[in-house]
């Protein structure tokens, strides 16, 4: 593997550059000439309400205001904030029952914050004090923050078809008694020795991307729909536009801007479809549309939160002879990713162990929470934290290391990944257990601190997770390059991968170069014109490098061997036999007689007919390689991660000493990137872990939606951290790559949470685990 | 909801105190003095209103920080938190004021965020307030009628309220010159380091030995505003600081105090943990000269 000219090295992020120097342009930094503002008006007044009377007359008298939008003066279709739906095929959609429910200004406010109507401006300024402007009279309705709530069957329906607001359970066709899993596991308790088994709450975890919303968007003459957006995933949202507002996808323009952070929150759209609805109204006019952060948290999509119950049965010497696990969330006002979460959360828990057999439900209700969508994890974290503390129990009681007790029952290459049917095509979680569990001093911290006394208490934990590369079989996995040869032998790769600053156009540049035999510095990433860029999902799912990088290494493969027949018919050889160094071409161990790839780009370009032959001497055509790319495999990676904490009894602070965090990630393409994703990753996993929840008062005003009180543990909080990069080629990911962009956030809050249990021998139930949380139950001893 | 968008105001900038003032006697309660910004301007986006900033920016002479062994420190008006930081003698005479200047905010609102504005702010959480208020002293007031001082002990009223009448402006905050066997600490419980407290709590002691002769004991978030707990400070009067002491204060303290449930704690945890607090830092006022 050490041949490898760029592949493997820590290049420079591409992006890094301008961000640290400010030069980088976001959508908010863009001033396009006469440009208007747009204001959404949203409801604060209610988180459940029906709009009686809205007037905006004052509003559009105000000087300055160009025009004022009710929910009926823009389109009446409804859609889907997430994209998700468009990745399965339509039949399945309808197995699934995922619904379009969201409308562009609203008459039924589901949550705080809901938008009712829209206002254009000459500035943000005067959009803001003629939204003041806005007079509503609502209707309050009962307010449901919980299912136990909507669930009731007086409680007002939030969409039709929808009964007892059962937003999606597990469908029957497809999962028979609403279920995932295998075997009869109400006979497998029957061999159990003993059986942990306990309620969980999961956090409404929030995003926190840097970056604010805002968007531009412009009808211009030639009736084309223009968008400037930081989504996560330009293609599905253009698609997904154009169908919303009757716009040919010729006709709809999406310009793609940097993403300032996404983490799921822009796995679709947030405030495309407002924007394109003012842009509409004012022909002409650019309009930009940003929301203030605060409301990020009310309009952006969460991690779903909600009450996981799990019960699992083991024999004495540890064998989990079956898992039962039922994951109840808080969906908020809106599907969204209704299916997607309430499935995957499932999944994760397939996937992890052995269990001997296994039944898993799913369900989420609506409720008057701001929605909730993707989130890095995609319910591996709320798996995590209920399913790892339970092993922890059962190991404490069984007095088997947590560590050897995962080692013997993980799954393995084979068994069954997160999807039924689709073996593990590689793991390495065992090297990743004994070197984390090395790298921490494990044994020594775990002997040291199984008895303490006194206020400061240590504890060591672990968690592990598996998680996977792209969503492939359950949803669609598509990513279309092309890489195009320059005269002078440089490369341009287009295609409409997004990095939300995870470093994926710099992976991908590498395993374009790697590919083509480029120094890394000769290939350019085209990477922000949609009109050129043939077709991608979008960044989700971890899928950027292994789908992605599957696709840009096709068509770096495709121009490759064009080149190299080109070079083998000047050097008459076959082309097999050929390789390029230095970008010369010629027969492997023969490196006297070669032929400069700038040659044969050159004359493929500058091709002249030979006025004595009549005739071309050299074969001519720009070299273009293209890939239409649909992975094979979703390659699942796993990880360990080990956490240090200091606890105090007296007051439940908790100090995070030290952690570790070993990833099974096939081969690192840049090692700096992938140790950045573990640390980010285990950062937010701590997060969920310790701090971040949204709260709401018991009229569904959210407390928390500011920095000021929605607490992200801060540079000074995190501890010293260890990211062990652990390489076992995967057979299907490019280079052997697997995914490393959401597994990292996973373990950690296993991690933690065992660290806890293992300083104070109490487990906290409900995440985040305050110190709050911690004096009560040590109260409660 | 918070907005992006300021209010329109007027900015006023008066060269000398006696113009600060006049123009505050002028426009009385529609006008804001700004000096740091840190906490009007936060309020101005979201929903306060004022229809004058009477910046302090172009008042000379404001940002002092004087110790002298006889009389004591002054800190002036504009004196920013990084400036108490970077004293020596803040750090060695009044270490709780330091304590809290050190873990006050962020770096970048330290620079910014004035001593006295803290004290403006009344809040129950603010961080100098809670030292400030352990270690005693006077706020000088300045209005049309000339200069008073307001103790400590008379100055915060109720939430956001303090002594300050609306055309006064606070220019000096007198902290006592210290005696010997003087300590004083100060800590406090977040949810992350860089956070509002949840609870603050400061202990200015007066040591002969082992005994403690006088204390102060002040406590943050479990009132509307930051309060003294007179009851624990009585026990403490002429006693030997022992661990049995201590541990009959952790008790006394949660039945000195009503807290409530807010976004950052409980009640019940405040009730329970404010004891191990103050125990915290009378330990750490003792162990430290």
């Amino acid at each position: 593997m050490s041949n490898f000219k760029t592949v493997g090295k820590s290049e420079r992020k591409l992006d890094a550059r301008g961000k640290v120097t400010g030069k980088t342009i976001y959508v908010d930094d863009l001033q396009m000439p006469g440009m208007l503002y747009g204001k959404v008006v949203r409801c604060y007044e209610h988180a459940h309400a029906r709009v009686k009377k809205l007037d905006l007359s004052k509003a559009a008298a105000y000087p300055g205001v160009i025009k004022v939008l009710g929910p009926e003066d823009v389109t009446q279709k409804e859609y889907n904030n997430s994209v998700i739906p468009l990745m399965v095929p339509e039949e399945m959609q309808q197995v699934l029952g995922d619904i379009d429910d969201q409308k562009i200004f609203t008459k039924h406010v589901k949550h705080y914050g809901d938008a009712i109507a829209g206002i254009i401006a000459t500035s943000a300024e005067i959009a803001e004090k003629a939204a003041e402007k806005v007079i509503v009279e609502y209707e309050p309705l009962p307010v449901y923050l919980t299912s136990e709530e909507s669930r009731q069957p007086d409680a007002v329906q939030f969409v039709e078809g929808k009964p007892g607001n059962l937003a999606f359970e597990l469908p029957e066709p497809v999962f028979p008694n609403n279920t995932m899993g295998w075997g009869d596991v109400d006979d497998a308790f029957e061999e159990a020795d003993f059986i942990v088994e306990d309620e969980f709450y999961v956090p409404k975890q929030k995003q926190c991307q840097m970056e604010p919303n805002t968007y531009i968007a412009m009808y211009d003459e030639e009736e084309r729909l223009h968008c400037w957006t930081s989504t996560q995933m330009p293609k599905s949202v253009q698609r997904t536009l154009s169908k919303l507002f009757e716009v040919p996808m010729h006709k709809f323009k999406l310009h793609t801007a940097t993403i300032g952070g996404g983490f799921g929150a822009r796995l679709g759209m947030i405030l495309e479809p407002e924007v394109c609805a003012m842009a509409l109204a004012v022909p002409g006019r650019h309009i930009k549309l940003q929301s203030p952060r605060e409301e990020d948290w009310l309009t952006s999509p969460s991690r779903h939160p909600g009450r996981y119950w799990m019960k699992i049965g083991f024999k004495n010497d540890g064998t989990p002879v079956a898992c039962d696990a039922k994951f109840v969330s808080y969906k908020g006002g809106y599907y969204l990713d209704g299916s997607g979460v309430a499935y995957t959360t499932g999944g994760w828990l397939s996937a992890m162990y052995k269990w001997g057999a296994l039944r898993y439900k799913g369900e989420t209700y609506f409720t008057n929470q701001p929605i909730c969508g993707a989130f890095r994890g995609y319910g591996n974290p709320q798996t995590n934290f209920a399913m790892e503390q339970l092993v922890d129990r059962a190991c404490n009681k069984l007095d088997i290391d947590p560590v050897e007790w995962r080692k013997r029952w993980h799954k393995d290459v084979g068994d069954d990944g997160w999807c039924a049917g689709v073996p593990l095509s590689s793991c390495a979680l065992d090297e990743c257990l004994d070197r984390g569990a090395e790298a921490i001093g494990w044994k020594d911290k775990r002997a040291k601190y199984a008895k303490q006394s006194g206020t400061i208490r240590r504890g060591v934990g672990v968690g592990v997770m598996t998680h996977t590369s792209g969503a492939s079989p359950m949803l669609l996995e598509h990513t279309v390059s092309t890489v195009k040869l320059n005269e002078d032998a440089t490369a341009v790769v287009t295609l409409a991968c997004t990095d939300m600053g995870q470093g994926s156009h710099t992976t991908l540049r590498q395993v374009a170069a790697e590919t083509l035999g480029f120094p890394v510095e000769d290939v350019y990433m085209n990477v922000d014109d949609m009109d050129a860029a043939g077709y991608d999902i979008g960044a989700h799912a971890s899928r950027t490098l292994y789908v992605g990088g599957g696709s840009v290494k096709a068509a770096c493969e495709d121009a490759k061997r064009q080149l190299f027949e080109r070079a083998a018919g000047i050097l008459e050889a076959n082309p097999d036999d050929l390789v390029m160094e230095d970008k010369n071409i010629f027969v492997k161990g023969s490196p006297d007689k070669s032929v400069a790839a700038e040659e044969i780009t050159k004359a493929g370009v500058y091709n002249f007919l030979n006025p004595e032959t009549g005739g071309r001497d050299k074969e001519p055509g720009q070299i273009q390689g293209y890939s239409s790319y649909f992975p094979a495999h979703n390659s699942p990676p796993f990880g360990a991660c080990f956490a240090e904490v200091e606890v105090n009894t007296e007051t439940g602070e908790v100090k995070i000493l030290e952690a570790v965090n070993a990833t099974d990630i096939g081969k690192a393409i840049n090692p700096a990137i992938a140790e950045g994703q573990l640390d980010g990753g285990a950062h937010q996993g701590f997060g969920f872990a310790l701090t971040e929840e949204m709260y709401f008062d018991k009229d569904g005003k959210c407390l928390n939606n500011s920095f000021t009180d929605y607490k992200m543990l801060g540079a000074s909080d995190m501890p010293k951290m260890t990211d062990i990069l652990v390489e076992n080629p995967d057979p299907y990911g490019p280079f052997g790559a697997k995914s490393v962009g959401e597994g990292g956030l996973v373990s950690p809050i296993g991690a933690i949470a065992n660290a806890i249990y293992n300083a104070i021998d109490v487990q906290i139930t409900e995440a985040p685990i305050t110190s709050e949380k911690i004096v009560n139950a040590l109260k409660n001893l | 909801m918070n907005t992006r968008i300021m209010p329109e105001f007027d900015l006023l900038l008066p060269e000398t105190v006696e113009q600060a003032v006049s123009l505050l006697d002028k426009y009385q309660d529609k006008a804001s003095i700004i000096s740091g910004g840190t906490d009007v301007c936060v309020a101005m986006k979201s929903g306060y209103r004022t229809d004058f900033l009477i910046s302090l920016a172009k008042i000379s002479g404001l940002d002092y920080l004087e110790y002298d062994p006889s009389t004591g420190l002054r800190i002036g008006a504009k004196t920013t938190i990084s400036q108490v930081l970077s004293s020596a003698d803040v750090k060695t005479y009044y270490p709780a004021l330091w304590q809290a200047a050190s873990i006050f905010a962020t770096p970048q609102l330290r620079n910014t965020a004035t001593v006295i504005g803290n004290l403006l702010r009344a809040s129950p959480a603010g961080d100098c307030i809670c030292a400030v208020y352990a270690l005693g002293g006077n706020i000088v007031l300045q209005g049309a009628e000339g200069q008073r001082e307001v103790s400590v002990d008379e100055f915060w009223l109720a939430y956001g309220v303090t002594a300050r009448k609306v055309d006064e402006i606070a220019i000096e905050l007198n902290l006592p010159a210290p005696v010997k066997g003087n300590r004083s600490s100060f800590k406090r419980l977040t949810r992350t380091n860089e956070d509002l407290a949840k609870l603050n709590a400061a202990a200015h002691l007066e040591m002969d030995g082992k005994k403690c002769k006088q204390a102060r004991l002040s406590i943050g978030c479990v009132a509307a505003i930051p309060m003294r707990l007179e009851k624990t400070e009585a026990l403490l009067k002429g006693a030997e600081i022992t661990d049995d002491l201590l541990e009959k204060i952790v008790t006394n303290v949660g039945n000195e105090i009503s807290p409530i449930d807010d976004v950052r704690s409980t009640a019940e945890y405040r009730n329970q943990v404010a004891g191990v607090l103050i125990k915290r830092v009378i330990t750490q006022a003792c162990c430290k000269s």
